[in-house]
């Protein structure tokens, strides 16, 4: 399938900034979401409520649609590890806290399908809607049922994932992972998948696969390779990342590709540059497009998202001439 | 091409087996009752499992914790459907589950302490993400590799169905668990109360008086399989699935649309999937969650298909209350049990039809009957409606 657009909001400088991937440094520790003027894109009574996760998704949906010419997607195909958790905390709060009757709307904008939903509303879609929540590889899910619609004979699939920091978060984090302390953030990133080649191709997505509980992780990303005919040599450049963001010892990119095939200067922790949202693997995919839109000469980019030890998602990236 | 059922769980509050829900919906027994097991401070009306969370890690061996009572429902309900199956390398396997509060009946005890700074355990938020639910019924399973979770609020059951059979079509996977599991919290319970659609007596779906809806908890799960994989395990085909889809009603974020729109859309489409036409449905087992909105707009849908030839049609909420994201799976079950059995279930607590369109519902347990496809209808928050055809294997 080709990606005929892809738009982030995230905390680096991504949106509607076309070669993006030259420039961005990794993070540092203080970094904040870089918001768009979302009044462009969102109407403003219905801004006023919404959280920023469903601003980000809306606006980076949208951004994506008209970016691809494509009015009407087929399908609107969404993935989120942990959901809209501002206003899932929200409601925990006001129930929990108020005695009476409740305001509804942070339940209402709770759900997780609320993204995919106020995508629909926004652009009056009616065609296929659906959200996976499988933690780290929740945005693997949604390409894979993304290309299970242009199997099924669609032309174009919106198709993202968005996660969002809330301060609880740090102290959840601090609390479970003392150290190293996590680079917690937000994004969103969509892309419109065609099952045809057109002149607005940027790439290809040549296969996503995933292992969840994942037993030898070595082994998985050998069948992966030899299940796309490449050979290590053949892969110009490995996104990753790693559960232990900070060492690369225990990391199943390093140990596979550079331990074993000392290929270390194709290596690329992507959470450096997105920094920690359980689906950062979409930001990595956007990234890949870039670098492979401004390098034609990148045929095979390879994502291995192993962000949780016991899952493990390889997305295989390819410029169009390869 | 169909795909095969060969595998049938559930738990739910009117059994803790496939046998005990199919013994009390020929009884017509309600599962509904005020709330025991849930800490509340009130009386509401609910359709619990009736069963604490010890007594279900005792009946399941569950040793490593924190685990969520949606979990422990989820893995009640898919160890029934895996039953004595087995794992062959040359049966690619996977599982996909559906769930809309996840571990939220940990969090949300977490949360009370944490916010009286009451020594809160943070260790149980392991469990709070809905990927969590499906991981931990996947390891006690022995499952690995495509391990997925849908939340699409009340539809994700049915979408979890849809989803395995799709990859089963296109060949990805040969044999997939498939289902939902949601347990009762007080997150939902306040939700749903805050959307004033609760209702504090019996929900009363298809009736002019009804008034909202009753929640429940439970969980259920199919085994689905493709040809080759029957073939190799030489399990029994109980029915196939034969129609499945998926539209979007676009029309609000939790109310459904006066025109059925959306609704609509997933029914004609799963029946043109089907390849049946309309006239071929034996019956429906209809979302009717007993809200104004959802009733009525699912009944000018029905209207809107099958025109004067409204097939049987049936709420089963009232046995069991509306289960969320386990909804549509538990409805599954009860689809396949119709055509297994010849059953069409009555519609408890209806009494007069709703003004707008005069529908009225089966209102006593049918047998004997040819039910040779039933058609299962879910709607849901955000616009998501999902229906499944459900057809004798031929």
């Amino acid at each position: 399938m080709y990606i005929s657009a892809a738009s982030t909001v995230s905390h680096q400088p991504t949106f509607q900034n076309d070669g993006f991937s030259k420039v961005i440094e990794p993070l540092g520790e203080s970094s904040e979401l870089i918001s768009p003027n979302y009044k462009e894109y969102i109407d403003a009574g219905l801004l006023r409520r919404m959280s920023k996760i469903l601003r980000m998704s809306v606006t980076a949906a949208k951004d994506c649609l008209q970016q691809a010419d494509v009015e009407q997607p087929d399908a609107i195909v969404v993935g989120t590890g942990l959901g809209c958790l501002h206003d899932t905390e929200k409601f925990l709060n006001n129930f929990l806290t108020i005695e009476g009757l409740l305001p509804p709307t942070s339940f209402i904008q709770s759900t997780h399908n609320t993204i995919a939903g106020q995508i629909s509303l926004s652009i009056g879609n009616h065609g296929y809607n659906m959200t996976h929540t499988q933690n780290t590889l929740s945005f693997e899910h949604a390409l894979i049922d993304g290309a299970l619609l242009l199997g099924e004979g669609n032309s174009h699939i919106l198709t993202g994932a968005a996660d969002e920091y809330i301060e609880f978060l740090d102290e959840a984090a601090a609390q479970l992972h003392p150290r190293p302390k996590l680079n917690l953030t937000s994004g969103a990133s969509f892309f419109v998948l065609s099952g045809e080649k057109s002149e607005k191709s940027v790439a290809r997505i040549q296969d996503v696969q995933v292992a969840g509980l994942v037993q030898d992780a070595d082994a998985a990303i050998g069948t992966f390779l030899s299940d796309n005919f490449l050979n290590v040599s053949e892969v110009d450049l490995i996104l990753y990342a790693d559960f232990n963001a900070g060492t690369s010892k225990e990391s199943v990119a390093y140990e596979y590709f550079n331990a074993h095939y000392h290929a270390d200067s194709k290596l690329i922790n992507y959470t450096k540059l997105s920094g920690l949202y359980p689906t950062n693997s979409a930001f990595a995919a956007h990234y890949a497009a870039d670098r492979i839109k401004h390098h034609p000469e990148l045929k095979n980019v390879l994502i291995l998202n192993g962000l949780n030890k016991d899952n493990l998602g390889l997305t295989l990236i390819q410029s169009l001439e390869a | 091409m169909a795909v095969r059922i060969t595998g049938l769980g559930i738990v739910s509050a009117i059994g803790l087996t496939v046998a005990e829900n199919l013994y009390a919906l020929q009884n017509s027994k309600s599962g509904i009752e005020p709330v025991q097991f849930l800490e509340t401070g009130k009386d509401y009306l609910v359709g619990e499992v009736k069963c604490s969370n010890e007594e279900l890690v005792d009946r399941l061996g569950v040793r490593s914790k924190p685990v969520s009572r949606t979990s422990l429902l989820g893995l009640a309900a898919a160890r029934e459907a895996w039953g004595n199956n087995r794992h062959a390398s040359e049966i690619r396997t996977g599982i996909i589950s559906a769930t809309s509060v996840g571990g939220m009946d940990k969090t949300e005890k977490f949360y009370r302490y944490y916010l009286d700074r009451n020594h809160p355990d943070f260790n149980v938020l392991k469990c709070h993400d809905s990927g969590n639910t499906t991981e931990r019924i996947a390891a006690e399973l022995g499952i690995s590799g495509y391990i997925n979770t849908l939340s699409t609020a009340c539809s994700s059951g049915a979408n979890a169905i849809m989803l395995g059979a799709r990859l089963i079509e296109q060949g990805k996977l040969d044999r997939v668990l498939v289902g939902g599991t949601d347990a009762l919290t007080n997150f939902t319970l306040n939700g749903f109360r805050s959307l004033m659609i609760y209702d504090d007596q019996w929900c009363r779906p298809f009736d002019e008086s009804r008034s909202g809806l009753n929640l429940g908890e439970g969980a259920a799960f199919l085994l689905l399989e493709s040809d080759k994989s029957a073939r190799l395990t030489g399990n029994t085909t109980i029915c196939s699935l034969k129609g499945w889809a998926n539209a979007a009603d676009a029309y609000h974020q939790t109310a459904s649309s006066p025109d059925g729109k959306g609704a609509t859309m997933a029914i004609q489409n799963a029946i043109d999937k089907s390849g049946f036409n309309a006239l071929d449905i034996s019956y429906v087992n209809a979302h009717g969650t007993g809200t104004k909105n959802n009733d009525l707009s699912e009944s000018v849908a029905m209207l809107n298909i099958f025109g004067d030839n409204i097939p049987e049609f049936s709420s089963t909420k009232p046995f069991t209350g509306h289960t969320l994201a386990a909804a549509g799976a538990i409805e599954a079950v009860y689809s396949v049990l119709a055509i297994q059995n010849g059953l069409i279930y009555p519609n408890l607590n209806y009494q007069n039809p709703i003004a707008e369109t005069g529908l009225v519902p089966s209102t006593e347990l049918r047998k004997g009957q040819p039910v040779l496809a039933v058609l299962s209808n879910s709607f849901g928050f955000g616009g998501n409606n999902s229906s499944l055809v459900f057809a004798v294997n031929k």
